[in-house]
């Protein structure tokens, strides 16, 4: 079992999930865009966060035009675990893996704080045993804003896809509680399949007690659990 | 299947037509009419000269072969009912217009658009009438202004080469079946002035019009002339074209809400809309082309903007390097 950490020039949050993986004593790699032939033998991909090229034009976009995220493609349809957090996410919008678009916060600030969200069902073996908690996890970026438009909103909600939605600490889902402007809170969602989830909020930041929570711990915990099924 | 004053055109195969070069000239509309002894060849000749040379240099044209002296075989098209005129130097029905004397250099050349028209006197019309009439849709008219303007930078180095100033020329397009816009219909002394560099002897048309006689020995003479060169002009062309990128209306625009409340406390209380996008500037290594704004149209969709949240306009145009 093997778990892939994308490395884009930019991007700054591979070391972070590096840590929570080996932590876990799961073995991880980092793979940089060069690397997009290797993509295939690993079981599991997590696109780190940062500012891959710098973030250029649109947030992600570069990368999601690069070979690794095209070789992607196969990966997802093989129903092998991509997850993307924060710019990740970004990137797998841009590239079309996930629906919507993440686009400028309505304060026009970057943003970099601790928010609650709330783990909504989904079929995803990642999001196992979450269902309904709320975690307590740090946000920091700029486009974070979640938009796409009213039908697949509601697609998204009718076939459960939705995944986590910013909240207040009582897991009510509310105006006060949304950082960024994303349409109904939505700080991740999944595909249809479930193997692919994107979040804005940074679960390996909240992975130790040491950091302030360890909410996000379970996410990559479900992971190396369904890799080692 | 179709007889123009100087042509004929026949259903060849494979959406391919036969055009067909006459001996029959004619001046102001009609009104003057002769047959000039191998006049059908030597514009054939020379259209087909001068398509190859464009066609070399990644201008899209519709020739495609010679069949013999007086034939070319060409791509099918639906001729777009305009022609696009482009002028490095006063003369001709310019000259009347505006009262301006023969002669003067036009530098960026002018580009005019004639409705054709024989009962008409094909009138100067303006890209704004010929796109609400119909005739062709507004990147199409950008298309063409630009090609035009890339065609004559090659032929004003061509002809001088051969010591011949390039006056001015007419270009007509077609649209294929597929809806490229391609230049179309004949290149000769028929569809340009020509003038000799050193003695600014006429090579063209004028020629006939103006009564002087010796029509298709000074074409043939061109003709001649373009034949005995070694090389062609050293020019690499490119396109430029820009790319705007902007917000959908129904998408808010945090940073344009900020710049339109930054202009309310300037006292600037008449804006109440602010938006802010993005602007592309690309160069692209090659000819205006209908395959080139299809390729910016896909770069636009597939990198420039994401279509969810954003809309895209493309400019395209030709300029002269230097």
């Amino acid at each position: 079992m093997k778990i892939g950490i994308t490395k884009f020039p930019g991007t700054n949050n591979e070391q972070d999930i590096v840590r929570i993986l080996n932590s876990l004593n799961a073995e991880n790699e980092l793979l940089y865009p060069r690397d997009y032939r290797k993509l295939q033998g690993f079981d599991a991909l997590i696109l780190a966060g940062g500012f891959s090229y710098g973030d250029y034009l649109r947030a992600g976009v570069i990368a999601a035009r690069t070979n690794l995220i095209d070789e992607l493609h196969d990966f997802i349809i093989s129903e092998k675990f991509v997850l993307g957090i924060c710019n990740g996410f970004q990137m797998l919008c841009e590239a079309n893996y996930l629906p919507g678009v993440l686009t400028t916060n309505t304060s026009t600030r970057f943003i970099s704080e601790w928010v609650n969200i709330k783990v909504n069902k989904t079929n995803s073996p990642l999001l196992k045993g979450l269902e309904s908690k709320v975690m307590r996890i740090p946000i920091a970026h700029y486009e974070g804003n979640y938009y796409n438009v009213e039908e697949s909103i509601k697609q998204l909600k009718d076939d459960s896809q939705i995944a986590f939605q910013y909240c207040n600490e009582k897991k009510v889902v509310e105006p006060m509680s949304n950082p960024n402007g994303s349409i109904a809170n939505i700080a991740g969602i999944v595909n249809d399949k479930g193997n692919v989830l994107g979040m804005m909020p940074h679960p390996e930041r909240a992975s130790f007690p040491y950091l302030g929570s360890i909410d996000g711990r379970s996410i990559f915990e479900n992971l190396i659990e369904e890799l080692k099924c | 299947m179709f007889s123009g004053k100087a042509k004929d055109v026949q259903i060849y195969e494979n959406n391919k037509i036969k055009l067909i070069f006459r001996d029959s000239i004619s001046a102001f509309d009609g009104e003057k009419k002769d047959n000039l002894q191998g006049k059908g060849e030597v514009n054939c000749r020379m259209s087909a000269k001068l398509f190859e040379i464009l066609n070399g240099y990644g201008i899209h044209t519709h020739y495609h072969s010679m069949l013999d002296n007086n034939t070319l075989i060409c791509d099918k098209v639906e001729i777009i009912p305009v022609e696009i005129v482009c002028r490095n130097v006063t003369a001709g029905s310019f000259c009347k217009r505006y009262g301006v004397e023969q002669g003067l250099e036009l530098s960026p050349p002018v580009i005019e658009f004639f409705y054709k028209d024989d009962e008409l006197h094909d009138p100067l019309v303006t890209q704004d009438v010929a796109i609400q009439l119909g005739w062709m849709i507004k990147e199409e008219a950008m298309l063409m202004e630009a090609v035009t303007r890339a065609v004559n930078t090659i032929l004003v180095e061509l002809f001088d080469m051969v010591s011949l100033q390039l006056v001015d020329f007419k270009l007509e397009f077609g649209r294929t079946h597929d809806g490229r816009i391609i230049v179309a219909d004949e290149i000769s002394g028929d569809s340009m002035r020509l003038w000799d560099k050193e003695t600014g002897e006429i090579k063209d048309k004028d020629r006939y019009r103006k009564g002087m006689g010796d029509v298709i020995q000074h074409y043939n003479d061109v003709y001649d002339k373009l034949s005995k060169l070694s090389k062609l002009p050293d020019l690499s062309l490119s396109t430029k074209a820009q790319v705007i990128v902007k917000l959908k209306q129904t998408v808010l625009d945090p940073a344009g809400e900020v710049t339109l409340r930054s202009l309310n406390r300037m006292n600037y209380q008449e804006i109440n809309n602010a938006r802010l996008g993005k602007h592309v500037f690309v160069n692209c290594l090659t000819a205006p082309s209908s395959e080139l704004l299809k390729n910016l149209r896909d770069m636009s969709e597939k990198l420039f903007s994401n279509p969810l949240i954003e809309d895209y306009f493309i400019d395209l145009w030709f300029e002269e390097e230097g």
